[in-house]
């Protein structure tokens, strides 16, 4: 690891600052962070941790169920909250598939999110819940919606300075579903993450929400596969229509984990399947 | 009840409560004084001229101490890289500092001017005459049609190279340019029968050809090696090694230093499966490093490193056709096969005779190559070469039985051989519990009236592997409070202390805890084989019992004396010596005797045990799984992994479970994800985020059926346990997939992307 000077910030504004000055990274949970450093792939002049800025972390929900989760609270804690569980069940699993449960008490879903990495398994979940992201920064804050904050591999929206301090999910669907397409059980990457979200109203799909990870340079969402399914009432074959809708939607590559073409198939099969279960959690 | 009581009982491991606590002193625990850190400078390319190395910046980076290239190796052999690299991360200098970040910055800093090559990686690519030649001359390198080149060899060496007899046999070869195989580092060639005839014999001929990734034995502590040279020469190497005498041997040979002036300690090993034998990988670069900086020094390698310049198991295609009678009998078996051998030679090829298995196969014909490409070379892992011969052979015997309709348990029974039939290489079969293993397994699985959801399916496998067997020296000693010391010089792996102490316990007759063990170093210790090869329990094993009978004959001979009766009245039992005829009973307990024997003449109990060499027999494992896959997104889930072995007998029960759930699971883990994958310039999978090895929750547990058969020369009947467990698991695993969804996956490993394609291509609609 390069030497490096290490910063404890107690507020926003000061941390803002620090990390405007360039050559620096944040630490929240430091389960990307710290391996890169080791491994020489990262190597900032400072680090800013976030641990002593008071107020970034916790999960509280509003009279309507929208759900506020700080920035710096575990993914532990996102996985196991019962208001999580309960009304963005995609988000809670997505989170329960991110490492080991040790990885999971230190990383944190805002540097899951900061990191940009298009197979963070709790940006499908994110995108179906129509997360705001809030970030503040010296100049102020501002909310910028999930689906618009990534621009790249790695890249954000994020201007020098900026640093994400909350996300805020508004009244959630009836049901949502998370799937990982993976081979080993646990602790391993997505080859491909698909979440669906949606709700119903008399038998009939009043909105319907799929987030996808690692099939193009930056988490989507299927929008076209999205408009199928409003005002429909779910039969099998409108599910297929989706299904094939959403890998449409997609632009993956082929790397060492799975072809192009064997992502854009699971995106079909997982779109039906993760909107199967969203529509039966919304039914019971 | 057993006839024994301390061996064969499930008694916790000797170094349970300091691997527990994390007392066992691992390689990187070692920290000499003044030590400095070690770093190897490695090849940015698979295949490269080296044009020049520039060290002149890194020497002048403060906190560098020593920086070596071959220019430093004064007996000349290979140890860095100098005109050629053949594969990414060739060691080509190493650099020794006094931080590590140091050390990594300076390797940095050495200039090295290359000359890119075309890369080959891939073995069939490889034996083609248009693929780069990794050594020797381009035209002529590799071997050619190989009856010719044997010729041309063969008359090379009597006649003038110019002959006319050696033109022609030229001009002949130049003809068979398809059967022409290039890049060939080894060969092995084995024929019985007439493997024509069989097939023509048969009702059913099955062909295929099988592609086994190379995989990396995956042991928890990466190399490391902490080398410190006095100013005497006196040289000391605290290594993390299976064999600390071979790595004296290596040392010596390869740097030309007197054997005795090398001193080997080895350290608590973190797992080696075969891996752990490698001289050159990182001992022999600190030696250097030490002896240039007059420093001791580490050096330690990353995990990175590891998948890099580490010694995996070989990969291999094995192109393969059975044929059989259509009532079930084996009639001819005929196999090619490459193997990857990487940059060096040394693959095991000559593992390939393996797709015989136990099966009495009159006709078999074997052809196997070793085939260089521009990877690292490859070591042992595990019986090696057995787990790939027996995935091709044991898959396409289940796809005969489905051909012809006969259970596939039945089929092997049928075909397997039994006591006295004559073996390939001469004399007859041994008693061997192949049959009884397989019904074992067969029996504890519920394999007889299996049942089977949709996509659900079971499968089974065999597997043999025959223990080694070398050199060993073990003392023991009695002490005044009754309690025995082993000493001895083998590492232990995985128990072997344990079981070695159990049987000086059972032959002293005193409780398993009052028996301690240490391990010397190369110093101090007995010479002692390499803990790899199933070998340490087999020979330690009976040295050990050799060792406590020798200590047994003092205990007599100083309780006659004492108690004044003739040897023959005396019976060692419960820790003491009794006079089997006293009345009222009459005894000595070896404390007291112990206590005795410092004022005879005779001197104090210590037993000496030394052993070489006895024939060993053949072990089977036999596996069954039960498997559920999902035909939409090709995952396989495992319900039920049920493994038997013939052991012989197992001296620690507990232990030897460990063995083989050990063994299944990297056979599954083979067969089902690992795989090192190479892209155009070298592996691209150097680490565990895209290497996976498995989890827990992939599997269930495994449940293992002890078989005892004894082997005539292993201790108490014990046959070596560590490897056969992983033999059957790759073709068990595949068999089962078959059965479940109708396809045979030829080619490892059976990734979900795999099965939705083959499913696919039989008209499978997600």
């Amino acid at each position: 690891m390069k030497n490096f000077e290490y910063f404890e910030p107690t507020t926003l504004a000061e941390a803002s600052h620090l990390f405007a000055q360039g050559h620096a990274q944040l630490l929240a949970g430091g389960t990307d962070l710290v391996i890169g450093m080791k491994a020489y792939t990262e190597t900032p002049q400072s680090v800013i941790s976030l641990q002593k800025i008071p107020d970034l972390d916790g999960i509280t929900t509003d009279s309507d169920n929208g759900i506020t989760i700080g920035a710096m609270t575990k993914v532990r804690e996102v996985e196991l909250s019962e208001d999580v569980q309960e009304h963005h069940t995609a988000l809670a699993e997505g989170a329960s598939e991110i490492g080991s449960i040790q990885i999971r008490n230190l990383a944190t879903i805002g540097g899951n999110i900061a990191h940009a990495s298009p197979a963070a398994d709790t940006v499908a979940g994110l995108l179906v819940a129509d997360a705001q992201v809030s970030i503040a920064s010296a100049e102020g804050e501002r909310t910028v919606p999930i689906n618009e904050l990534f621009t790249g591999p790695g890249q954000t929206v994020l201007k020098p300075g900026e640093i994400i301090t909350q996300f805020h999910l508004p009244s959630p669907a009836s049901g949502s579903h998370y799937i990982k397409h993976k081979i080993r059980e646990v602790m391993d990457l997505a080859f491909i993450g698909v979440a669906s979200a949606v709700n119903l109203q008399n038998g009939v799909i009043k909105d319907a929400r799929i987030g996808l990870a690692a099939v193009a340079p930056t988490p989507i969402r299927a929008t076209e596969a999205e408009n199928l399914l409003k005002g429909k009432g779910p039969t099998p074959e409108l599910l297929q229509q989706a299904g094939e809708a959403a890998a449409a939607a997609t632009s993956p590559i082929s790397d060492l984990r799975c072809s192009a073409e064997h992502r854009k198939e699971m995106v079909d099969v997982l779109t039906r399947r993760t909107l199967r279960y969203a529509l039966d959690r919304a039914t019971r | 009840m057993s006839e024994y009581s301390v061996v064969g009982q499930k008694l916790p491991r000797v170094d349970a409560v300091e691997k527990v606590t994390g007392a066992a002193q691992y390689g990187a625990d070692v920290h000499p004084a003044g030590m400095l850190y070690g770093k190897i400078v490695r090849s940015k390319h698979a295949h490269a001229n080296i044009l020049s190395i520039d060290t002149s910046e890194a020497e002048k980076l403060p906190g560098v101490r020593a920086i070596i290239t071959q220019d430093d190796v004064p007996s000349g052999r290979r140890v860095f890289a100098t005109d050629k690299v053949l594969y990414l991360g060739e060691p080509l200098a190493a650099v020794a500092a006094t931080d590590p970040d140091i050390a990594e910055e300076a390797a940095e800093l050495i200039k090295i001017e290359y000359e890119v090559l075309p890369v080959v990686q891939d073995v069939i690519e490889s034996i083609k005459s248009s693929a780069p030649r990794l050594h020797g001359d381009a035209t002529k390198d590799g071997p050619n049609r190989r009856d010719i080149s044997a010729k041309i060899k063969k008359l090379a060496d009597q006649v003038d190279s110019n002959s006319d007899e050696i033109r022609k046999l030229e001009t002949e070869l130049e003809k068979h340019t398809d059967e022409v195989y290039y890049n060939i580092s080894a060969e092995s060639h084995t024929e019985a029968g007439d493997v024509e005839k069989g097939f023509a014999e048969s009702d059913v001929v099955v062909e295929d050809t099988y592609f086994i990734p190379r995989v990396h034995q995956t042991y928890m502590e990466p190399h490391v090696s902490v080398a410190s040279a006095d100013s005497s020469g006196k040289i000391t190497v605290w290594a993390s090694t299976q064999g600390p005498f071979a790595i004296r041997s290596g040392i010596a040979g390869t740097l030309g230093i007197p054997l005795t002036q090398i001193n080997v300690i080895g350290t608590t090993m973190g797992g080696g499966f075969g891996g752990r034998f490698g001289v050159i990988i990182t001992h022999v670069p600190a030696v250097l490093l030490s002896q240039k900086s007059g420093r001791p020094v580490r050096v330690q390698m990353t995990r990175e490193e590891e998948f890099l310049d580490g010694r995996p198991a070989p990969g291999c295609v094995i192109k393969l056709k059975t044929g059989a009678t259509k009532d079930g009998h084996i009639l001819a078996r005929q196999a090619l096969a490459f193997w990857d051998s990487g940059s060096v030679s040394g693959a095991s090829i000559g593992s390939t005779i393996r797709v015989r298995g136990v099966y009495k196969i009159p006709n078999i014909k074997v052809d196997a190559y070793g085939v260089h490409t521009n990877k690292s070379g490859t070591a042992a892992y595990r019986a090696p070469g057995a787990p790939q011969a027996i995935f091709a052979g044991e898959s396409q015997l289940d796809d005969i039985a489905e051909q012809i309709g006969m259970d596939p348990v039945k089929f092997r029974l049928m075909n397997m051989r039994e006591e006295g039939d004559a073996v390939p290489a001469g004399g007859s079969e041994p008693k061997v519990g192949y049959k009884e293993t397989l019904e074992a397994v067969a029996d504890a699985a519920g394999w007889w009236d299996r049942e089977a959801d949709e996509n659900q399916g079971w499968g089974v496998a065999v597997g043999d592997w025959t223990n080694g067997c070398g050199p060993g020296g073990v003392y023991v000693s009695v002490h005044e409070d009754g309690s025995a010391r082993i000493f001895h010089g083998s590492m232990d792996i995985t128990g072997t202390d344990t079981a070695i102490t159990q049987i000086i316990a059972e032959i002293l007759t005193i409780p398993y805890e009052n028996v301690t063990i240490r391990r010397g170093d190369t110093d101090s210790a007995p010479y002692s084989t390499g803990s790899g090869g199933s070998v340490v329990t087999f020979t330690m094993g009976n040295t050990a019992k050799l060792a406590a009978e020798d200590a047994r004959r003092r205990i007599l001979e100083l309780a006659s004396e004492r108690l004044n009766t003739n040897e023959d009245n005396l019976e060692l039992r419960d820790g003491a010596v009794h006079v089997i005829t006293a009345d009222p009973p009459k005894s000595i307990s070896l404390g007291e005797l112990a206590a005795y024997s410092l004022s005879t003449t005779g001197g104090p109990i210590v037993g000496k045990g030394s052993f070489a060499r006895q024939p060993s027999t053949p072990a089977l494992a036999a596996q069954i799984a039960k498997v559920e896959v999902d035909p939409d997104t090709g995952r396989t889930r495992v319900l039920k992994l049920v493994a038997s072995q013939d052991v012989g007998f197992a001296i620690n029960p507990m232990a030897v479970e460990g063995q083989i759930e050990g063994g299944t699971v990297q056979g599954y883990a083979w067969a089902m994800m690992e795989e090192m994958q190479y892209g155009e310039n070298g592996n691209i999978n150097p680490g565990f985020v895209d290497y996976r090895v498995p989890t827990s929750a992939d599997l269930p547990t495994v449940e293992s059926v002890i078989v005892e058969v004894p082997a005539p020369n292993g201790p108490y009947g014990a046959k070596g346990v560590g490897e056969p467990p992983i033999t059957p698991t790759l073709a068990t695993m595949a068999n089962a997939v078959n059965d479940a969804i109708g396809v045979r996956i030829t080619e490892l490993p059976i990734k979900p992307e795999k099965i939705v394609d083959a499913l696919k291509n039989n008209g499978h609609e997600a």
